[in-house]
């Protein structure tokens, strides 16, 4: 799994590819958990090249989510590919989070 | 057609990456669809992972195995280790409807699998755990 890290107007975007399991998922929560140590206030996570989400992942999504709802900070998940949707569905986590159908759209939405 | 697979994986999370490539591979020689791939990988990464976080009293290395076979329209699996006895299957499902501030991830995994396969048991053999999984391929996506 690799994650780039770039920032685009303020806002944090974390672009994740390939499988978010339970073997990697410690490593996507020390970047992002670094990114928002670091004083993020708005964080992108790009999953359009992620094939795989466990509930390991979602546990680092959820952990984002809280902090940023504490610190009133804007969070959003993109192009999420429909088997990982269908996770977020079955989970409840669509209800929750802010899913959108790309980082463009996101960035549009949350900037 | 029929077909099946054998993987034995150590417990390590490592080693799911390796688990998923066969299973995928399994799956597309078989003529089965990449969601019922998703799913059965969904399954074994959630209770694999249980496994070795909480199920060997010792550091040393075990082994899992995990077992797939094709019939007719199903695909069985059974994932086989010899830690302490243990039934996935005996925990509370997470509240799905919780808002954000009260969401937690506990119980998510095997909630996940009892969701997404058709048939879901648990036996212990011995000094084995066994979970046996059952999802139908009707549709053979």
């Amino acid at each position: 799994m690799e994650i780039s890290d770039t920032q685009v107007n303020g806002i944090h975007v974390l672009d994740v590819t390939g499988r978010i399991d339970s073997g990697t998922a410690k490593s996507l929560e020390d970047k992002v958990v670094g990114v928002l140590d670091g004083g993020a206030k708005a964080l992108v996570i790009d999953l359009s090249k992620v094939e795989f989400v466990s509930s390991a992942g979602l546990r680092v999504f959820l952990l984002a989510a809280k902090r940023l709802k504490a610190a009133g900070g804007k969070y959003g998940l993109a192009g999420l590919q429909p088997p990982v949707r269908e996770v977020f569905e079955v989970s409840g986590f669509s209800k929750i989070f802010s899913l959108f159908t790309d980082r463009a759209e996101a960035l549009d939405r949350l900037g | 057609m029929k077909g099946a697979l054998e993987v034995r994986v150590r417990n390590s999370l490592d080693e799911l990456a390796r688990l998923a490539e066969q299973v995928e591979e399994f799956c597309d020689a078989q003529g089965i669809g990449p969601g019922i791939a998703y799913n059965l990988n969904l399954a074994f990464d959630e209770l694999i992972t249980n496994t070795i976080s909480y199920g060997y009293d010792d550091q040393a290395v075990h082994e899992i195995i995990v077992r797939l076979a094709v019939a007719n329209d199903t695909v069985e699996a059974e994932i086989i280790d010899d830690g302490r006895a243990f039934d996935p299957l005996s925990r509370e499902d997470p509240d799905v409807d919780a808002d954000l501030d009260d969401r937690q991830i506990g119980g998510l995994g095997i909630f996940f699998v009892k969701q997404f396969m058709d048939e879901v048991a648990y036996r212990r053999e011995g000094d084995y755990n066994v979970v046996a999984l059952r999802k139908g391929l009707a549709a053979r996506d």
